[in-house]
């Protein structure tokens, strides 16, 4: 899984100046720690999803995607 | 007395006008039919016009789906048969998306669709006497829009997008008109840039004309618009002055959030949006910049770029910018920009017929003083670049529209607009535009620029909507739409009113883009210099008969060119554009390594004798430097020479010795502190003391600038220092007859980073090199290492790559004190009249400057746009020499390039060449094959002349002959051209 989430998963969030990390993946729940441009985006739970069904269909395995914001300190203002 | 604030909670007038305007628009579309039969298949950008796909199949594309990937690519087609109810009228196509679509219909390039527009003209792509319709969509999604101004757009970012259906519709074309009017007349209403009493008349006036409105049935339009005609635009009771030139544009980031392979298809769409535009506005033009876009639509999209001449040869599509990219102007060397000028325009004359006499850099973070030579010797008179006017950060630039003089005396015609180069072409920004304009008697006419950007995008239909109604509105300044060399034509040219700027244009901010992405910078230099060998060697050798790779030359030049783009030199983008150029980097260095091939001797490319200490890699050697054995030698070469040069190991010592962290050498006697710093550095010869504190101090600083992460450093950047811990003390690891090298190991307080530092001190040389071994893996960390020297001056003087630069070194004026930090080349020097300390370095940008020397900017730790920026392993050196006299006297400049242009097997015949104290800054092929073209520079201040031993012809820097000559006469910071037959 950290392999898949490294190696096909970020290079894809990051070509479009977003971040996405591993942190951990236990009992189907996957840790992600999401950082740049994903930090504040709004819409971020449907990427989680496409992770979801990506993870699906390449590794078939039913994961739940715990997600992190990590926001730069000058967007951390609420 | 107290004072109560009323804070209303019923809807205000101004907010009833508002709720009608946003109805308003809702009202656009008349009547539409949703195109059922949709397909779509995903992919991803894997190079130029170059995808992956999800799945080979298409699937159904139904609205309400959700659409696009992250860094994805939709392929969508579909049909429709134009329904009985829809024949025969005007019909649009339409589909609102935050993805960027490149829309074909029946086979032809449509239009654009994007964030910023939402439809286009059907009717023209129609089959005559079919209701057949065939779509063919490439989108591409960027959660980060075009432009971060435009609220539409910030709305609907994201990577995964609900697909809003699309259609084939009908618009209400007077109610658009309305829309168009209230559009125009909110803008004034709202600005504090126009007249209380006209905005409080047109608030009154605009509720007036939408009361005529019903807002169910959208009756009563033409009534408003009526009412508008008469009672505000023939209004003449409210006067403005001012005259603005509007000039259409759209700014394109070759890469910065996006990937240069992106640009590809970004810029094809910002283009064929331009081209529709033209055809449905006649009087509409638009100023495209950068060859290298023109060069890539020809490549991939041939069909458009057939269409783009026709509009070229008409005059409403304009190339501006004889620069082959938008370059950063700070970092590339006098010979990139130069290059920069030479294949761009050559460009735009093979495939236009067109010499460009502007160099349109709206973007660049500062200009550099050696421009103006070399853009008025590239057939460029007039400069345009906006950020000093708009980002300064300290001091307000004083002129517009005005000369520069540049470092020689060369003088072209500048223009810095007072405002922003993305701009929607609202009457306020232009009101704003007049306000901010400071050369209102002397300068003619200010420039605005419209259109989105960053991204490309552009002119929209609105924004000359707007555009044709401003001549009624009495209450704005006199506009002008017109080509950008009309706007430079009538207002600067034989302008004799112009003031003068006589300098660099140090823009007052985006400090660190001078140090960060270090690799990027270091590269840079490596290759340019590089480049330069790979020419020199190339042309000796077609001397001799062996063919010279221009080709392959070329293609060189431009990929370090592309690669010196204000967002990917300066270090300001994503992690995926510096992955890419460093890939370029590598591959460009592979390509010139190939062409400079190898020998048995040593050859000095330089034509100056060669003397200074010089390492030479040799797996034989003792000593390692940026991870390659090898020896330090005296080649004492002759200038375009060989030599002879082999490590024989002698371990006299006899000349160091060290006691307690006091080293003495023939040249000096040194106290270190443990941390490799230099609390004293005694010169034997000179007899005296060159440290006043510390030299080579390291220091790590808290560098928070905020969001422009990787554009700024503050000016208050020194408040918090975190000091580096030493793990080991400096002690001497290695010394032999010619070189002792002392080591120490430190850390950074968070124990992330390790910090290794050699110094290196000589037997025969006073050179003190210092190589740092860094693993750098920090947080919103500026490491600088500092120099306190015991020098009387208020001069740091600083290599431009073509002459060199006096910055004062006090803080007296505003002006001084936010030159904090600011771009060196291969060396500074602070000196007295009869000594000083040079710094030379391999490949750093950043200086600050201090009231006794400077500090050099070493490494930076900012994470937007890219988390990782500076991450990972870093080793490099420079330096410390002191010297007598001057920068000058000491002939600093020459043992800098020494110290950056290394030895090279080859095995060539010294050529007769004598350019006297002229640096041969490029030696090449004509690019049409007839002639050897020789750079020189003069980067001492100098004057001369030199006699040559046969005529030669002299050339502009575009290769166009303008002369022959036997002498060549040259004046302070001169770069001349001639060529010789072969």
């Amino acid at each position: 899984m950290e392999d898949y989430i490294c190696n096909t998963i970020a290079p894809r969030v990051q070509g479009d100046g977003g971040w996405v990390e591993f942190v951990s993946y236990q009992d189907h729940i996957l840790t992600l720690n999401f950082r740049g441009e994903c930090s504040k985006c709004t819409i971020l739970d449907r990427c989680l999803d496409w992770i979801c069904q990506e993870v699906k269909r390449d590794l078939q395995e039913e994961i739940t995607i715990h997600p992190i914001r990590l926001k730069p300190f000058f967007w951390d203002n609420k | 007395m107290a004072f109560v604030e009323v804070i209303r909670r019923s809807m205000r007038p101004e907010e009833w006008t508002d709720l009608r305007y946003v109805w308003l628009k809702r009202g656009i579309i008349k009547e539409k039919y949703e195109i059922t039969d949709l397909q779509i298949k995903d992919g991803r950008q894997i190079g130029e016009n170059e995808y992956i796909y999800d799945s080979d199949e298409y699937r159904p594309l139904k609205k309400g789906d959700l659409y696009f990937t992250p860094d994805g690519t939709a392929f969508i087609k579909g049909h429709v048969t134009i329904p009985d109810s829809l024949v025969n009228k005007e019909l649009v196509f339409t589909l609102h998306t935050a993805a960027e679509m490149i829309v074909k219909i029946n086979g032809h390039y449509a239009g654009g669709i994007d964030p910023n527009r939402d439809r286009l003209s059907l009717n023209p792509w129609l089959i005559q006497d079919s209701r057949e319709v065939d779509l063919e969509i490439v989108g591409y999604n960027r959660s980060k829009p075009d432009d971060e101004r435009n609220p539409d757009a910030m709305d609907s970012r994201g990577c995964r997008q609900i697909f809003e259906g699309a259609y084939i519709a009908v618009v209400n074309q007077p109610l658009l008109s309305l829309y168009y009017d209230l559009t125009i007349l909110l803008d004034i209403a709202k600005s504090h840039h126009f007249d209380e009493d006209y905005r409080t008349y047109l608030n009154t006036e605009l509720n007036n004309a939408l009361n005529l409105v019903d807002f169910d049935t959208y009756e009563g339009v033409e009534a408003a618009s009526h009412y508008i005609e008469e009672k505000i635009y023939q209004n003449t009771d409210f006067r403005s002055s001012g005259n603005v030139a509007l000039v259409g544009h759209s700014h394109l980031d070759i890469a910065y959030y996006w990937r240069r392979i992106h640009v590809i298809q970004k810029n094809a769409r910002t283009i064929l949006i331009q081209m529709r535009l033209m055809d449905q506005y006649p009087d509409f033009k638009y100023a495209h910049t950068q060859p290298y876009t023109y060069e890539m639509l020809q490549t991939y999209y041939p069909e458009l770029f057939a269409e783009l001449k026709e509009k070229i040869q008409s005059g409403q599509f304009e190339p501006v910018g004889a620069m082959y990219v938008e370059p950063d102007c700070n970092i590339p060397s006098a010979e990139s920009l130069i290059r920069q000028c030479l294949y761009g325009q050559s460009y735009y004359r093979k495939e236009f017929g067109i010499t460009v006499d502007n160099a349109w850099l709206p973007d660049v973070f500062g200009n550099s003083w050696i421009l103006p030579q070399i853009l008025k010797k590239s057939g460029v008179s007039y400069f345009v670049s906006n950020k000093m006017s708009t980002w300064n950060d300290t001091n307000r630039f004083p002129h517009n529209n005005f000369m520069w003089k540049g470092i020689d005396g060369s003088k072209i015609y500048a223009c810095v607009p007072p405002t922003h180069f993305i701009t929607w072409n609202m009457p306020s920004q232009i009101q704003e535009n007049w306000d901010a304009y400071q050369d209102k008697e002397t300068g003619g006419q200010t420039l605005s620029m419209f259109g989105y950007g960053d991204g490309g995008s552009g002119a929209t239909e609105e924004m000359i909507e707007l555009m044709h109604r401003f001549e009624k509105l009495s209450i704005m300044p006199k506009t002008e739409h017109m080509r950008a060399d009309e706007f430079l034509h009538r207002n600067l040219k034989d302008n004799d009113q112009l003031a003068t700027w006589d300098g660099e244009l140090y823009l007052e901010m985006h400090r660190g883009t001078f140090t960060t992405k270090s690799n990027l910078k270091a590269y840079n230099r490596k290759l340019e210099f590089k480049l330069r060998d790979a020419e020199l060697l190339s042309v000796l050798r077609m001397m001799d008969g062996t063919p010279y790779p221009a080709k392959e030359l070329r293609a060189c030049y431009k990929m370090l060119l592309l690669n010196q783009f204000h967002d990917i030199l300066p270090g300001s983008h994503i992690n995926p554009v510096y992955m890419d150029a460093m890939k370029d980097y590598q591959e460009l260095e592979t390509r010139l390594d190939h062409i400079i091939g190898s020998g048995s001797c040593y050859f000095n490319t330089l034509n100056k004798p060669r003397t200074s200490v010089t390492f030479i890699p040799d797996a034989t050697g003792n000593i390692v430097r940026k991870g390659q054995k090898g020896y330090f030698a005296y080649p004492n070469t002759l200038a375009l020479s060989t030599s002879n040069l082999s490590y024989t190991s002698n371990e006299d010592s006899s000349w160091f010795s060290i006691n307690n962290l006091q080293a003495d050498t023939p040249y000096y006697t040194i106290t270190f502190d443990p941390d490799g710093s230099i609390t004293s550095l005694f010169d034997k010869q000179r007899n005296r003391e060159w440290a006043d504190g510390c030299l080579n101090k390291l220091h790590l600083y808290q560098d928070n600038p905020g969001m422009y992460d990787a554009w700024d450093i503050l000016p208050n950047y020194k408040d918090v220092e975190y000091p580096m811990q030493v793990e080991k003390p400096l002690k001497l690891l290695y010394v032999d007859n010619t070189v002792a090298e002392l080591r120490t190991t430190l850390y950074t307080p968070s124990h992330k980073s390790t910090w290794e530092m050699a110094v290196r001190l000589f037997h025969n040389s006073p050179f003190i090199e210092i190589e740092h071994i860094v693993d750098w893996d920090e947080k919103h960390r500026l490491a600088k290492v500092s120099f306190g020297c015991n020098v009387l001056s208020r001069e740091l003087v600083c290599d431009t790559s073509a002459g060199y630069i006096k910055r004062e070194t006090h803080t007296n004026t505003s002006w001084q004190q936010a030159r904090f930090e600011v771009c060196q080349h291969k060396w500074c020097d602070f000196s007295e009249e009869s000594g000083g300390l040079a710094l030379i370095n391999e490949g750093k940008y950043g200086l600050g400057i201090e009231e006794n020397g400077m500090s050099l900017s070493l490494l930076r730790s900012n994470i937007r746009p890219d988390i990782l920026s500076d991450i990972g392993h870093h080793d490099f050196c420079y330096v410390l020499l002191p010297h007598d006299g001057n920068a000058i006297d000491a002939r600093i400049n020459d043992l800098a390039l020494e110290y950056n242009i290394p030895l090279v097997k080859a095995d060539v015949k010294t050529p007769n060449w004598n350019f006297g104290d002229l640096y041969l800054q490029a030696v090449k092929l004509s690019e049409d094959g007839k002639y050897i073209v020789f750079r020189l520079s003069e980067q001492n201040g100098h004057r001369g002349s030199i006699q040559l031993p046969q005529a030669v012809k002299t050339m502009n820097m575009l290769e166009d002959i303008t002369g022959e000559t036997t002498t060549i006469t040259y004046s302070p910071f001169e770069l001349i051209t001639i060529a010789m037959t072969f």
